[in-house]
């Protein structure tokens, strides 16, 4: 799509601080809806065929790429993070252990002890940045977080896609071919910024907020609830020009707030 | 360095919009005819591409919904000023769609996909199923020499003939039959219920037309299938000779055109089809559109379907 000119920015620092990423703004594109972040675990051309070409393509479009990673089950996580050691062009990983593969019959992702294992064993296995990201399908996703930072996550990054199900009920029939499927887009931001303000209390790390954000008050309600950085994920598909449009809009909501930079909002909910 | 996920038809030329809507009426039953404005879009599109279309502000339904260019509206200087699309009320876009009023917006974005190869034909020959036809009035015209399409206009040879073969479920469903006709095209209809036209399917038609093109052989609805024309030398490629210059291009529910293509193929004419498949973002981001197509080798991989179609060699779909 073409790009709409840039608006004139405020004098606001936009950068962030991911543990060791830096940023040069706050607004990423979650991981399957860019057609890129996508390439990589399961139903894609897989590890090698990434590192060949598609990682050399995205180091020239002049944005960090971080590149999301799922395995099925926590060797293949590890196998992965050994890879991308030493290739230039990956600025961090994020490991998508919030899909539902199964290990030994526990989710990676739903269970802190196996949570911490695969997190450690990817920071043993590679020396980029890694990101965890969560499933919100957990009854505490705090202590998922909280097993996630212990063992060597740099950030945090919530929340992936809910269950959820849709019924023709004439028919009597779900409308998912698997029956359940994931939840997605602005039905889920209220879970999701349940999910980042319980999270950015519960660890030190600094939180990357997903789940329905289309507008510049869905960025401005992450950042103050505790994320430091966003991704938007569905909003791409029905507003292919507004992940862009947000960027030029973040100055003038920051300045709302007076801050100078994005770090003044961050985690700045006054709860009464 | 190039993207590996790129596709010729990226949507690097498309541009995200809100129009207003000028004209929203009724043509057939269930069916009506949008009109907004949009004058850049309407000086690049092409016959055969397509746009992604929302209610403007409104999240339900969330996700945009692919339409066809059915022609471009010209300003009384000739200057392309609005879209036509022509759609079917089949759920929930398409039913709020209806109740749409002149004045109101939509969120529009395109132009999408790669629209038809503007490769000459003697005898074009448009088969459509249901509301398959909406790509075809543009492509007529264009075919015809009558209108010129994208910026800088495309050139494509003038078509000796063209003819559409037009099917539906009845007559009631026949839309946009005066906009043809008056093109001068050569149109025939087919009802399944017999209720206009031929009493059967839109293949049927197909059939009938290769048989009126092709002078040395007999071939009719019934039997053609099965009995292509008979080979006067045993060389399947003398089949080529019978229908010279002859392309058929088509769209409509999946069956037709698989069998559309199949009839094509056995009588060694191309065939491009227009696939339907249902899309999210219509930008080549979501992969929620593939179909399954043959690469030189034979073997199938998943396409996006809107930003490497909608428009496909029918031989390369992995029906
Ligand atoms: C390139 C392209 C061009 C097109 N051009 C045209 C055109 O010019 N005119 C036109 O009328 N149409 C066209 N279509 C088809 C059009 O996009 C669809 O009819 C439209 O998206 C329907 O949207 P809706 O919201 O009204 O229907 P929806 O509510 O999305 O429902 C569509 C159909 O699917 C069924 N359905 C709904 N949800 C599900 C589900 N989860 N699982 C299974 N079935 C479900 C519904 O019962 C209904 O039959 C085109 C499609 C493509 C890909
Ligand atoms: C079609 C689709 C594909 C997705 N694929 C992935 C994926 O491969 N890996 C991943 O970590 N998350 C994936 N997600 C989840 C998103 O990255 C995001 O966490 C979730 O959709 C919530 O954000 P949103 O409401 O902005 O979309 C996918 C989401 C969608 C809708
Ligand atoms: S509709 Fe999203 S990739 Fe084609």
């Amino acid at each position: 799509m073409t790009t709409p000119p840039p608006a004139d920015s405020a004098p606001v620092d936009l950068s962030v601080q991911l543990g060791r990423l830096r940023l040069p703004n706050p607004i990423l594109v979650a991981s399957g809806t860019a057609g890129m972040l996508n390439s990589i675990g399961l139903d894609n051309d897989g590890i090698d065929a990434f590192l060949e070409h598609h990682l050399p393509y995205l180091a020239t479009v002049g944005a960090p790429t971080i590149v999301s990673i799922a395995g099925r089950d926590c060797d293949e996580f590890i196998a992965i993070c050994a890879q991308l050691e030493g290739h230039a062009g990956a600025a961090a990983v994020e490991l998508n252990i919030s899909c539902p593969n199964v290990s030994h019959g526990v989710d990676l992702g739903t269970d802190p002890a196996l949570c911490a294992k695969v997190v450690a064993g990817c920071r043993a296995a590679c020396s980029l940045p890694i990101i965890a990201k969560l499933t919100p399908n957990v009854t505490n996703i705090a202590t998922i977080a909280k097993a996630a930072a212990d063992a060597g996550a740099d950030a945090i990054s919530a929340i992936n896609t809910c269950l959820g199900m849709a019924i023709d009920w004439r028919r009597r029939r779900p409308l998912l071919g698997n029956v359940v499927g994931g939840l997605s887009g602005p039905a889920i931001k209220p879970i999701a910024l349940r999910a980042v303000y319980q999270i950015a209390r519960a660890v030190k790390i600094p939180v990357i907020g997903i789940g329905g954000i289309a507008t510049i008050d869905d960025v401005m309600e992450f950042l103050v609830a505790g994320a430091t950085a966003v991704q938007i994920g569905t909003a791409n598909f029905y507003n292919p020009q507004g992940t862009m449009a947000l960027l030029d809009q973040l100055p003038a909501a920051l300045a709302m707030l007076g801050a100078k930079s994005v770090a003044d909002v961050v985690g700045t909910l006054v709860v009464p | 360095m190039t993207n590996p996920l790129h596709a010729d038809h990226y949507a690097d030329r498309a541009v995200q919009q809100r129009v207003t809507v000028l004209e929203n009426v009724q043509l057939a039953r269930d069916t009506y005819r949008l009109r907004f404005e949009a004058p850049q879009l309407a000086r690049q599109i092409v016959p055969g591409q397509f746009v992604m279309i929302r209610l403007a502000g409104c999240n339900d339904p969330l996700l945009g919904r692919p339409l066809a260019l059915y022609d471009t509206v010209l300003s009384p200087s000739g200057e392309p000023i609005a879209i036509d699309v022509v759609y079917l009320v089949v759920g929930k876009l398409t039913s709020r769609l209806a109740k749409v009023s002149p004045g109101q917006t939509l969120d529009v974005w395109g132009p999408l996909g790669n629209g038809f190869p503007p490769t000459p034909a003697e005898h074009l020959i448009m088969v459509a199923g249901g509301i398959g036809q909406t790509p075809f009035p543009a492509l007529a015209q264009e075919f015809l020499g009558s209108r010129t399409y994208g910026s800088p206009p495309r050139s494509v040879p003038r078509a000796g003939r063209v003819t559409l073969c037009y099917g539906a479920r009845s007559a009631d469903y026949l839309a946009g039959v005066e906009d043809f006709e008056r093109l001068g095209i050569s149109v025939r209809i087919s009802t399944d219920d017999g209720s206009q036209g031929h009493h059967g399917l839109v293949t049927d038609l197909l059939g009938l037309e290769l048989a009126r093109v092709s002078r040395e052989t007999d071939v009719t609805p019934q039997n053609w299938e099965i009995n292509p024309p008979p080979l006067q030398n045993g060389d399947p490629a003398e089949l080529m000779t019978a229908y010279p210059g002859t392309r058929v291009v088509c769209c409509g529910p999946e069956k037709m055109m698989e069998q559309v293509a199949k009839i094509s193929a056995l009588l060694r004419i191309p065939c491009q089809v227009s696939l339907e498949t249902p899309m999210a973002c219509g930008i080549g981001i979501c992969f929620s559109c593939v179909a399954k197509v043959r690469d030189e080798s034979g073997n199938w991989d998943y396409k996006r379907t809107c930003v490497e179609g909608p428009v496909f060699e029918a031989e390369k779909i992995a029906w």
